[in-house]
């Protein structure tokens, strides 16, 4: 009997591991080898240029701008959906007519792709006739004309709001199969006991979320860090790399200017933050599941 | 039973709640409707009606030729094919190497398997960036530059963790006492995972299969690294070259967008009711 496991065993978990092994985690290794290298990325020889490259990185100006607009991209873009999806879901869960029209239209921006989503937003911001000047514009009663995305001050803050409209439909489904196994009895109980409806919220549902949390999160976090894509569609990082994030500066090292070595200490440091992230989640994960087992 | 004991508590007052609430959501739909509106309206004007800042006006009569221009485009077609090569096959594999990975994971664990599946599941948090060099050197040594194999393979491993987890999860949900019975009856591992395990999964892999296409479909960063040739392009590089190539063409941008997201729109409309379940068992429940 165990023979025959320890066959099916090694049939069975051959294809992914090897799979894994060769395009996953070699290459993770490999970043960290290419970091002490002055690899150019099409020159098949380099240099081991010893610490270099990180050296370069404690007084790259860039690489620390890029460093704050990750945290601040990475803060907001996790948080801004699971609120709002937390919202939405808790109204849309009170039984409104038409529960199911809503949980369509906030999901339906889920579908599109961050290309489509970059298109459509940067249509918004657009200066001459986009919908945000056009609206402010018909409020107040002067013409707005204000460059969003070309403005330092607002780019990254623009593209989170776009980014935030996404993928809020993502936690509000999650959230919304949350609530659905809290049992009703337990908020039958609250009503007979008079509680306010925030108290029932704060005090029973939010606590019994928990689980869905922690998926709601993970995903999060999951989705921020591939943030790449409408970054690279609204600004491209700019302007004067003020919505520039780790990820954008490593390409832009990288494939514009060809340094393939420093974009690999780029990517070496990337990689131990999101090891850092990842296990201040899983230290999360466990209380969880040990208040919920 | 909760409604009939608030009706019977309920005060003869008016209770305000429901209508707030009800207007609170509108409000909201139509600000999360807006963007989307934007992209409708823009595929059925002129480009120069949107450059004269008509975009966000109620057309008066519609514009189809944005979408002639995209649907008899040879490009467009191109691309579309690309993506669908790309997509398939890499949604395909990466389920079928998480169904064998989560299956020995939760019906044959071994020890140190716990420590392994660990290690699969947290190449699900990495950034792409990270392995993004080497891959392409890896690829550049083997002149597969350039081509979809790159992008197949690299969505294949990279859905692996998602896979596995899910899959897991979902398996762990069926009886022991299904495996064991099957095996006495002299079915092999095989045949119980094929026709035992699977068949009960059916809502795992549909969300699995909703995910992985729509992650695969609508993926910018991977063609864009590993395909230089127009002939290789895939749907998404397709509709961002097409801002390069006529710096203006904010129609014909629209109508690509729109027909772009047919495809992903299509497979979440036909797994929905299997997406929903399937999220609530696998992953919250899990």
């Amino acid at each position: 009997m165990e023979k025959s496991n320890r066959f099916w065993r090694a049939i069975l978990l051959a294809g992914p591991l090897a799979v894994f092994s060769v395009f996953v985690i070699w290459p993770l290794l490999s970043s960290f080898y290419y970091s002490f290298t002055n690899w150019n990325g099409f020159n098949p020889e380099y240099d081991f240029i010893g610490f270099s490259n990180y050296t370069k990185i404690v007084t790259d100006k860039l690489f620390l701008n890029a460093a704050i607009n990750t945290v601040i991209w990475m803060v907001a873009a996790i948080l801004l959906p699971t609120l709002l999806g937390l919202a939405l879901a808790l109204l849309i869960d009170s039984r409104v007519p038409g529960g199911t029209i809503f949980k369509s239209i906030f999901y339906l921006p889920i579908c599109l792709s961050a290309v489509v989503v970059g298109q459509i937003w940067v249509w918004i911001y657009q200066q001459d006739w986009g919908l945000l000047n056009t609206v402010i514009s018909l409020v107040t009663g002067e013409t707005m004309r204000f460059p969003w995305l070309a403005k330092p001050d607002t780019a990254l803050g623009s593209v989170i709001v776009a980014w935030s409209w996404q993928q809020t439909g993502l936690s509000m489904v999650i959230f919304l199969a949350g609530l659905t196994s809290i049992p009703e009895e337990l908020l039958e109980v609250c009503e007979i006991e008079g509680t306010s409806t925030w108290q029932k919220i704060r005090l029973v549902v939010i606590p019994l979320l928990a689980p869905a949390t922690v998926v709601v999160v993970a995903l999060s976090v999951i989705n921020s860090l591939k943030g790449f894509d409408i970054l690279y569609i609204m600004t491209g990082g700019g302007p004067f790399h003020s919505s520039d994030t780790l990820a954008m500066h490593m390409y832009n090292e990288s494939f514009r200017k060809y340094l393939m070595g420093y974009g690999s200490a780029i990517s070496v440091v990337l990689f131990l933050v999101t090891l850092t992230v990842i296990r201040i989640y899983f230290r999360q994960l466990r209380k969880v599941d040990e208040i919920h087992g | 039973m909760a409604e009939a004991v608030s009706r019977e508590a309920a005060t003869p007052e008016f209770n305000p709640w429901p209508a707030a609430i009800l207007v609170s959501l509108m409000c909201l739909a139509v600000l999360f409707l807006a963007p989307t509106i934007g992209v409708i309206l823009s595929s059925v004007k002129t480009t120069r009606d949107i450059a004269f800042g008509e975009l966000w006006a109620i057309p008066d009569s519609l514009y189809l030729g944005n979408f002639a221009e995209v649907v008899f485009n040879p490009a467009v077609h191109r691309y579309m094919i690309n993506t669908l090569l790309v997509t398939a096959p890499a949604t395909a594999a990466s389920i079928a190497l998480g169904v064998f990975a989560g299956y020995v994971f939760s019906k044959l664990p071994f020890r140190g398997s716990d420590i392994l599946f660990l290690v699969i599941v947290s190449g699900m948090f990495f950034p792409p960036q990270v392995i993004l060099i080497p891959l392409f050197r890896l690829f550049n040594t083997f002149g597969m530059i350039d081509t979809l194999w790159p992008i197949i393979i690299v969505h294949t491993a990279l859905g692996i963790p998602i896979c596995t987890l899910l899959m897991r999860n979902f398996f762990s949900t069926v009886p022991n006492a299904l495996r064991e019975a099957a095996i006495l009856e002299g079915a092999n591992e095989w045949q119980v995972l094929v026709r035992v395990a699977l068949p009960l999964s059916l809502p795992a892999i549909a969300v699995l299969a909703t995910l992985q296409f729509t992650w695969i479909w609508n993926d910018f960063l991977w063609p864009l690294i590993f395909t230089n040739s127009d002939e290789k392009r895939t749907i998404m590089i397709g509709i961002v070259n097409l801002k390069g190539q006529y710096s203006v063409a904010w129609g014909v941008q629209g109508a690509l967008s729109l027909i772009a997201s047919i495809p992903t729109l299509a497979v979440f409309l036909f797994f929905q009711r299997y997406f929903i379940k399937g999220m609530t068992m696998g992953a919250v429940k899990g």
